[in-house]
């Protein structure tokens, strides 16, 4: 549909329906927030003949993708709404928070050698009121905690020397939550693809997606970022590239080339989120899944609004689904309103909690044993707001499954 | 992946297909652009176990003596969607369920036979509010509301809404033989 038009991000195509009125978080829960019709192609119209008509409260779109999904016109709403804040916006300094909160891998690789010392000082009440303070920081957050060992340090001491021993092989992009914050998921990840036949390569020095970055308005930043990853995913080893976190999926897939206009074309269909090529192994029968006869739990699905914008929440609940022991209730399309660094910011603690309110409130009415979500920021918001753990369903895989039969399955 | 009926269009006579179905007991799934204005339908049919694909097009169909084997998107991508039957609801020109150029008149997804009229002028009516021909423009189907493709009638293929021939809600009142249509498609699944 792209072709015919003149301007980016099928902008012509809107029909005034306001179907994306309809589904935005922020609107609902906002009213600063003009929505994204009004912020994106109604704005835009205006904004095309004069730069004065910008409006600044456009910072306020969590880039959720909901309007996006929604449109039955095919209108790219955010990526004109987020191209708008690099083209418009005259006033592009960068507060030295944003900086911080979106450089996601120089912050990681500053606290990680004092991981523990960070962790409990982070955790401190004095601590977060000077965040609040200086920083607007909001001291009612909880910090995601560092990991002392990141995921690539593992990685090359205990996993790296037995990968080339399987038969197939796929990279992994783990991007920088699994290697600062969390790399129990890339060990969980490796586990399970490894049980699959799978040896597991570590891209050549890949650098954060940017999506942080995009959000903070260092658009430069994360074109660079992008470069870099662009020129190692093309030389990755193996199958496919795989991902664990869906943002730095949708990020690396759509938006290098929708809001950085930089060309992916070459390796947009190698980069896959892992649970995709999992599903898509077990349907053409190339991999059998064994899973223990013992487990028991009860899960409730949190969708995160970027894998409903991938569109392949039906991986996740057709895997989850073959696990015998596990229930699995689908909880209500809502977005948790954390949005990646958003709702660390003092201004928008609020916001950020009264959007998420109706799912923590079906999460406590659900009582399930935890809560399944891909999303890592997802994560922190749920974790923080209600009393349930969040795991990756691919840690749940690794759960479930009997890793020893499956192994044996697959050989 | 398989189901039992694939719904092509989620507006409101796709969803109403959909729903239908679905609480008979049937395995549904519905490929739609965006969630249209039918969401909360859907949102009540996934909670009954109903897959939509929501802001998602069909990239390529295969076709075998008449009858569809699969089709694919360009979301799910080289995974195939099986089902045992299909509908197509994706409307008139607004939708993009027909598209025309200045000579003629297609159905995008399967080519399939669509009724109008040969003579461009006759297209349209000079006055804005004057009953516009095109707006009748529409696949064609038989008694089972199968339409066709070649003149060849596609076995396992329904047509409901405002993509046949002569229905349209922009103009008249259509929106009870809409549903009529619809319920027709749903028993006529249901029976077999």
């Amino acid at each position: 549909m792209q072709e015919i038009n003149l301007s980016e991000h099928n902008f012509e195509q809107c029909q005034k329906c306001g179907i994306c009125n309809d589904v935005c978080p922020m609107m609902a829960a906002n009213p600063a927030y003009p929505g994204p019709k009004q912020a994106g192609p109604d704005g835009e119209r205006y904004r095309l003949k004069d730069k004065e008509f910008y409006d600044y409260a456009l910072k306020y779109c969590l880039n959720c993708k909901r309007c996006e999904v929604a449109c039955p016109s095919g209108v790219k709403v955010p990526d004109i709404i987020q191209s708008a804040r690099e083209k418009y916006n005259e006033h592009k300094s960068v507060k030295l928070r944003d900086m911080m909160l979106a450089s996601t891998d120089l912050m990681g690789t500053m606290v990680r050698p004092v991981a523990p010392i960070a962790n409990t000082v982070l955790g401190w009440g004095i601590t977060k009121s000077v965040l609040d303070g200086v920083m607007a920081i909001d001291h009612r957050r909880t910090f995601p905690k560092y990991s002392g060992e990141g995921f690539e340090r593992w990685f090359r001491k205990k996993a790296a020397a037995s990968q080339a021993s399987y038969k197939h092989q796929v990279s992994y992009f783990h991007g920088c939550y699994v290697n600062y914050n969390y790399p129990q998921l890339g060990k969980d990840f490796v586990t399970v693809m490894n049980a699959l036949g799978y040896g597991v390569n570590l891209l050549d020095g890949e650098k954060c997606c940017g999506v942080a970055m995009v959000s903070a308005g260092m658009f430069d930043k994360a074109r660079k970022n992008a470069e870099n990853n662009i020129k190692v995913i093309s030389d990755a080893k193996g199958e496919k590239v795989l991902t664990t976190s869906t943002s730095c999926t949708l990020m690396m897939r759509d938006e290098y080339k929708e809001v950085l206009g930089m060309d992916n074309s070459s390796v947009r269909d190698s980069i896959v989120l892992a649970l995709k090529f999992i599903y898509e192994l077990v349907d053409q029968k190339k991999v059998k899944l064994v899973f223990k006869k013992d487990y028991k739990a009860r899960a409730a699905y949190h969708v995160p609004c970027h894998m409903e914008k991938l569109g392949w929440s039906i991986f996740t609940r057709e895997l989850l689904g073959m696990i015998p022991g596990l229930e699995l209730i689908l909880l209500d399309s809502n977005c948790c309103g954390i949005s990646g660094t958003f709702g660390f910011k003092k201004e928008n603690y609020e916001i950020s909690q009264k959007i998420g309110q109706p799912l923590f409130e079906q999460i406590n009415s659900v009582a399930p044993d935890f809560v399944a979500c891909e999303c890592e920021t997802c994560k922190w918001q749920i974790e923080m707001s209600t009393e349930y753990k969040v795991k990756n369903p691919i840690s749940i895989l690794a759960e479930a499954l009997d890793l020893e039969a499956t192994a044996e399955a697959n050989r | 992946m398989k189901f039992d009926v694939i719904i092509i269009g989620g507006g409101h006579a796709g969803s109403r297909v959909a729903c239908g179905l679905q609480d008979s007991g049937l395995k549904c799934a519905v490929i739609t652009s965006g969630r249209s204005i039918h969401g909360t339908t859907l949102a009540g049919f996934e909670k009954k176990g109903g897959i939509v694909f929501a802001d998602d097009q069909i990239t390529n169909t295969c076709i075998q003596d008449s009858k569809i084997v699969c089709v694919r998107t360009e979301k799910i991508g080289q995974i195939a969607l099986e089902a045992e039957h299909y509908v197509i609801a994706t409307g008139k020109f607004f939708s993009k369920g027909l598209v025309a150029d200045m000579k003629k008149v297609w159905e995008p997804i399967f080519g399939l036979d669509v009724e109008y009229n040969e003579d461009r002028s006759a297209w349209y009516a000079e006055s804005f509010a004057d009953h516009q021909p095109f707006l009748d423009f529409g696949v064609k189907v038989d008694e089972s509301c199968r339409p066709s493709i070649e003149g060849k009638t596609v076995k396992n293929l329904y047509a409901v809404g405002e993509i046949l021939a002569g229905v349209s809600c922009a103009e008249k009142d259509d929106l009870a033989a809409v549903d009529a249509g619809a319920d027709k498609v749903i028993d006529i699944i249901k029976a077999q």
